[in-house]
């Protein structure tokens, strides 16, 4: 005969709450206070740093790129150029090394830094020159310019 | 006609050097490199390599890891191709945007594919019952740069 509902002495009983509070509290260890021994306190400041690792991971980017900026803008100060010219330069002589690199070798290279912003020197005085133009006046009637001597 | 602020340019005025000098100049220069590269003078080369989306500045017998999966066996030799700028202590040169393939030679060797740490990816909204938890392993691939070599192939 099947029996549906079990007896009352037979009760299903946690054996693993060690484990499971372990599971959490190994990530409290180094923490200050009583939230690396006490279960309930440790729960909420895990949550909040994993919450904040996992946020921390997506702005990490956008700081290690404001950091090469910086040491490029120093560097290139260094050689007389300032960091919108230099960048906007070296990207219309071709060159597509990214921001790590170039502040890599700043730090590592000085030499090579220095022939980068040299190119960017020149390429920007060749700009300069195309955008000055033939220096002559421009034809049409109403852009003609009057002269008054 | 009076001077006004508009006059002339605000930068300074710039002379370039003569164009047919420079030319000569610019010759003089590549023969050089170009000897000194046939003959073998340089120590140390480094190289910056564009690979896995990334860009790594490299010496040989570096290791590097990406974080993704490559399609090579372990043991395996790769050439990595598109090579961006290579240097040495005298001279650089420098891709626009990359080198040609007969001029450098960047060779690796596949070491180690495992899987990184387990990265915990939490969410949770304060008083409103939200709260999720992954565990994320990318798996990763370590090589070694085995050698840079350079051929006297400039013009």
């Amino acid at each position: 005969m099947v029996l549906l509902s079990g007896p009352r002495w037979l009760r299903s009983r946690l054996t693993d709450r060690f484990w499971r509070v372990q599971e959490v509290l190994k990530y409290a260890r180094h923490f200050r206070g009583r939230k690396n021994r006490c279960y309930k306190l440790a729960v909420r400041s895990v949550r909040r740093a994993f919450v904040k690792s996992t946020k921390a991971r997506r702005e990490k980017k956008r700081f290690l790129r404001a950091l090469w900026i910086t040491r490029i803008e120093a560097a290139s100060l260094e050689h007389g150029l300032k960091y919108p010219a230099f960048i906007s330069n070296l990207l219309k002589s071709q060159v597509e090394l990214n921001r790590k690199m170039i502040a890599d070798l700043a730090i590592y290279e000085p030499k090579t830094f220095k022939s980068l912003a040299a190119l960017a020197q020149r390429r920007r005085q060749e700009g300069f020159l195309a955008a000055l133009g033939d220096g002559k006046e421009p034809e049409g009637i109403f852009s003609r310019i009057v002269h008054h001597y | 006609v009076a001077k006004t602020s508009l006059t002339s340019p605000p930068w300074p005025e710039v002379k370039l050097p003569d164009p047919v000098e420079e030319a000569k100049y610019h010759a003089e220069v590549v023969q050089k490199v170009n000897k000194m590269i046939a003959t073998g003078q340089y120590g140390r080369l480094f190289a910056v390599v564009h690979f896995a989306s990334k860009q790594w500045k490299i010496t040989s017998e570096d290791l590097i890891m990406m974080d993704n999966v490559l399609e090579a066996e372990c043991g395996d030799r790769i050439r990595m191709e598109k090579v961006l700028l290579v240097g040495a202590d005298d001279f650089t040169l420098i891709g626009r945007p990359l080198l040609g393939k007969d001029l450098v030679r960047v060779e690796a060797t596949v070491i180690e594919k495992t899987e990184s740490w387990p990265k915990i990816n939490m969410r949770f909204w304060k008083r409103h019952n939200y709260q999720k938890k992954k565990i994320i392993v990318n798996p990763q691939t370590v090589l070694r740069i085995n050698t840079i070599e350079i051929f006297p192939c400039l013009s």
